[in-house]
């Protein structure tokens, strides 16, 4: 309905004729059907907005799609790029998510993402569930049907496509088609000290997302 | 061997009056951080992390598209800081490359998908072949070529590097020019060069 039928349909309301009135309510009905569609499609966009705790870093440049919470200091650098096609992705606390990496969850269940995470430059992680203290180097790419526990290391361009859940401190290396194994005894350190430079940086130079809660 | 000339459209690129050309696609994080000495490319959807810290960039150097170059961080007893990245003279760096090099030197060749680990010192003269991943703290000697993952040295480069990659970025420069189809001014720029 364009701005003249509406205008038009205010004045017929004021003429009370019969035949007038009705038409009247005839098109403000119509009216109200228009208002509810943009309620709704309005809750759609809240909807689709990421919920961002107090204390995360999200640069505006970087790509959010779909459902997503993240959860405070965290920090997304400009670039990244975090899609939920179907499912939702939550991201815990103090994780470090750098550019051009792509998170993304192209199923219908949840993906979770704990603390203490680093995601480097151009990595690509498709995984439901990742732990604790992982570090997923550049140019990596964890598929669909592997889970990360606490304190893995994916070395820069391993691909890891192994149906199974790592055990804790599962460490890839190499590329290519001989990418190695093994499982380390120590943790990889925390990066706590490098978020706070980050978020003390950061908020100079970018424009930062507002928390929404 | 003449390069092609490659073609970009003069609404995406800007010229600087020192002769870069910068793509408007790029990404140049803390543009007040980074310096660019002249007749560089930087192509798009390529990153420049100066935010991080200052990122010096020589002369005729490539950045090819989707590559990034992000100053490297050291952890320190308190705290972290982002050390300074200087890149030499006459450097090319391919495709959705990775660089978190300390320093690059001059005439350096660093191929396609790439991955230059923290703190690297890349040497002047030296070549990173295609896919190579080179584990932080690495050096890269002189006249070496580094490939595999974790790189390492496979041969040695001939002595005339230096004029090989001098020859290679500014042919590549003088070949990197606006669309043939644009307007008067960039016909006369062609023209001029011939």
């Amino acid at each position: 309905m364009d701005d003249g039928s509406f205008r038009q349909s205010q004045r017929l309301k004021t003429v009370v004729t019969d035949f007038n009135f009705t038409k009247a309510v005839q098109k403000n009905a119509a009216m109200t059907k228009i208002f509810v569609y943009h309620v709704s499609s309005m809750q759609d966009l809240k909807r689709l907005k990421a919920k961002i705790a107090n204390g995360a870093i999200v640069c505006c440049e970087c790509e959010l799609q779909g459902d997503i919470t993240i959860g405070s200091r965290t920090v997304i650098h400009p670039r990244a790029k975090i899609i939920a096609l179907l499912g939702p992705i939550i991201i815990g606390e103090n994780n470090i998510i750098e550019e051009q990496v792509q998170i993304i969850n192209n199923g219908e269940d949840a993906m979770v993402i704990g603390n203490n995470n680093v995601f480097e430059v151009d990595c690509r992680v498709e995984s439901k569930k990742i732990g604790d203290n992982n570090i997923v180097e550049s140019k990596a790419f964890v598929g669909r049907q592997t889970s990360l526990s606490n304190g893995c290391v994916i070395g820069a361009k391993c691909e890891v496509l192994v149906h199974e859940t790592l055990q804790e401190g599962s460490l890839f290396y190499g590329s290519g088609p001989d990418v190695k194994r093994r499982v380390q005894s120590d943790k990889p350190s925390a990066q706590g000290a490098q978020i706070e430079f980050l978020s003390k940086v950061l908020p100079n130079y970018h424009r930062i997302r507002k928390p929404l809660v | 061997m003449e390069l092609e000339d490659i073609f970009f459209s003069t609404s995406e690129y800007v010229q600087t009056h020192t002769g870069n050309k910068v793509s408007r696609q790029s990404t140049l994080c803390g543009s007040q951080n980074i310096i660019l000495n002249g007749k560089n490319i930087i192509m798009g959807e390529s990153m420049i992390r100066g935010d991080l810290a200052n990122v010096r960039m020589g002369q005729y150097c490539i950045l090819s598209k989707q590559s990034v170059i992000r100053p490297p961080f050291k952890k320190f007893a308190k705290g972290v800081a982002f050390f300074p990245l200087h890149v030499g003279d006459h450097v090319f760096i391919g495709e959705n490359s990775v660089v978190n090099a300390a320093v690059v030197g001059s005439y350096v060749y660093i191929g396609k998908n790439c991955v230059i680990g923290r703190r690297c010192i890349l040497k002047d003269c030296c070549m990173i072949a295609d896919n190579t991943v080179l584990p932080p703290e690495t050096v890269v000697s002189p006249f070496t070529v580094y490939s595999g993952s974790p790189g390492h040295c496979i041969e040695e480069l001939p002595e005339a590097m230096q004029d090989l990659m001098i020859d290679y970025t500014k042919s590549f420069y003088q070949h990197y020019i606006p669309d043939k189809d644009a307007s008067g001014v960039n016909q006369l720029s062609i023209a001029s060069r011939k």
